[in-house]
């Protein structure tokens, strides 16, 4: 790479943008019906509601969430070194599974009442909310447990994430047993990564969280350059790496707790874009990590598109998490055959 | 008179407790000018020491000072300004360019977004070429052979452009004539009026590179000074427990030493 990070910066952002400008029209006009944009955009009804009131906040959604998985992914993999890593790596997925599965057993007692007005006052469903709590919580156990003489031990925590998600999905099978079994299907199609329709202001607060956060990634990404050369060299170069791991670990999970909130877990997004970038863009983690916010966001966008318009005729939707995948692992292996 | 660019003052450092203290007590000084050699056999506490006088490690007693100033008080980025450090253990793998391995020397230069200036980029490349890698430049460094790779994080220390370079065994991977490339570039720095610190095995080498030698042993400082005053049979017969010959270079009289092989 001869070129400076700024200008190499520069030419992925450019370069993606009309990629997602593309993913934009392209899910704004295509969906259950059949919508005219000119005449939506006059004031024509229908067409105006379903533009202003359903696939615009569908497509943002979407973005953000894209975006906030991709961006997160990226930092992981650095933090822990580790290729493997995606958002959940850190026990989120099973925090997740966990306190959706709780809030579904609980409603209906007095704790569940508090939680649904709890979680109403923000404008999630209870959940939503459980389910963030619940990954929140698992993030910071299984770094806290990672710990050990006072610094991060990135295989230590990967391990305890790894068996801290099997403990939680033994968890959620018996709780499954107990639970009515049409309470049950309900928790686990949601967590399988579902874009419905959120307030605008939950919107609003998601996107600030993910904006933020790939601002403070942004901002690290020099260091997260040098965590490659392992702690005691990054540390010669000036670096505080357990400061740089924390902010970013945090910065991250934020992330990844307002993509729960909006969308359940939504895997593969956040594991393969940033892999697909560096294939393309490099190693640089000042380009990667902005070129994969643009490139999440659009991946995103466009596979809710095709999940739309493929399963239109049968009047269902698949969840957007099995469509990535679905979607995303042909792509990865035609990009990796086509660079190696 | 300058301050010292290195002052280490009685440093004791144990790696866990319960085992043989790494550095029981010892004192050094690198001053503007100079290059100095730290040897001793395995387990002496050379690359402990080295990590010391970088911040790497703190000491549970005794001072490090860089400048005059504590190293441990110095913001971090403002120490990766004054010494530089060469690990014996530099990962293998990296996905990045041997040019970005240089110009990564330059992140305690740099601001907030860690964006490198023309200047340092120039910069990265002058390092190049004097470690002998510029022909490596856009090569991913994985890709590289352990020599190819030395040289491009020799690169690095020599871009951070720091007063003080501490190079951990750096002539371990290298063959015989750049081995003698990095001897000359790091005297040619000190010329200038900065500094090194070279954790060296090849006593011949480290005789002919230094113009001061530390001898460790036990984490204690065994014998200190000339070549000529530490590579003499019966300190080196003590410090490593073999039986060695020391004779003097036909050509320019500096020590050569040589193990006593029984065959």
């Amino acid at each position: 790479m001869r070129r400076s990070a700024a200008v190499r910066a520069a030419i992925a952002l450019l370069a993606l943008a009309p990629l997602v400008a593309v993913a934009v029209g392209v899910g704004l006009s295509l969906g259950a019906g059949t919508l005219s944009l000119g005449a939506a955009l006059r004031g024509v009804e229908p067409d105006a509601t379903v533009l202003f009131r359903l696939r615009i906040p569908r497509v943002v959604l979407a973005a953000i969430v894209g975006a906030g998985l991709s961006v997160a992914g990226v930092a992981l993999q650095a933090l822990l070194r580790n290729p493997l890593a995606d958002p959940f790596v850190f026990g989120l997925s099973g925090g997740a599974a966990i306190g959706a599965a709780l809030s579904v057993a609980i409603t209906g007692t007095a704790l569940g009442a508090a939680g649904v007005s709890a979680a109403g006052w923000i404008g999630l469903l209870p959940t939503q909310f459980a389910a963030v709590l619940g990954s929140l919580a698992a993030a910071v156990l299984v770094f806290t447990l990672g710990r050990a003489r006072g610094r991060l031990h990135p295989e230590r925590a990967l391990l305890v994430g790894v068996v801290f998600n099997s403990f939680a999905s033994a968890l959620v099978i018996a709780l499954e047993a107990v639970l009515a079994p049409e309470k049950t299907q309900a928790v686990l199609l949601w967590l399988a990564g579902t874009l419905g329709y959120e307030p605008e202001p939950v919107l609003v607060a998601a996107g600030a969280v993910v904006l933020v956060a790939a601002a403070i990634l942004t901002a690290l990404a020099g260091r997260l350059n040098l965590l490659a050369l392992g702690d005691e060299g990054a540390a010669a170069l000036g670096v505080d790496v357990e400061w740089t791991r924390l902010l970013s670990f945090f910065a991250a999970s934020a992330a990844v707790g307002a993509a729960v909130a909006l969308t359940g877990l939504v895997g593969f997004v956040g594991l393969v874009v940033p892999h697909a970038v560096r294939l393309v863009a490099g190693p640089d983690h000042r380009v990667v990590l902005p070129a994969s916010a643009l490139g999440g966001a659009a991946f995103l966008v466009l596979a809710d598109a095709v999940a739309r318009v493929l399963f239109r005729g049968l009047g269902t939707e698949p969840p957007v998490g099995a469509v990535t995948a679905l979607l995303g692992a042909p792509l990865f292996v035609l990009l990796l055959r086509r660079r190696t | 008179m300058t301050a010292p660019l290195l002052a280490i003052d009685s440093v004791r450092y144990r790696h866990a407790a319960h085992v043989p203290e790494a550095v029981a007590g010892v004192s050094l000084r690198v001053d503007p000018g100079e290059v100095v050699g730290l040897i001793g056999p395995n387990a002496a506490g050379k690359s402990t020491l080295a990590r010391i006088a970088c911040g790497l490690l703190r000491p549970a007693t005794g001072t490090v000072r860089l400048r005059g100033d504590d190293a441990f008080a110095l913001a971090r980025r403002e120490r990766a300004r004054r010494v530089a450090f060469l690990s014996q253990e530099e990962p293998a793998d990296l996905p990045f360019t041997a040019r970005e391995v240089a110009l990564m020397g330059r992140a305690p230069h740099l601001g907030l977004w860690a964006l490198e200036a023309p200047g340092d980029r120039a910069l990265a490349v002058a390092a190049l070429a004097e470690a002998d890698a510029l022909d490596l430049a856009d090569r991913p460094v994985a890709q590289l052979s352990g020599g190819e790779r030395q040289r491009v994080f020799l690169a690095r220390a020599f871009a951070q452009d720091a007063a003080l370079l501490v190079l951990d065994e750096p002539t371990a991977a290298l063959d015989l004539a750049h081995q003698v490339l990095l001897v000359t570039a790091v005297r040619k720095r000190a010329r200038k009026g900065r500094g090194a610190l070279l954790v060296l095995h090849d006593l011949a080498l480290a005789g002919a590179a230094c113009d001061r030698l530390v001898l460790l042993r036990g984490g204690r400082l065994l014998a200190e000074g000339g070549p000529q005053d530490v590579l003499r049979p019966e300190v080196l017969g003590e410090a490593y427990g073999t039986q060695v010959d020391v004779v003097p270079d036909p050509a320019t009289g500096q020590p050569l030493v040589a193990p006593r092989i029984p065959r």
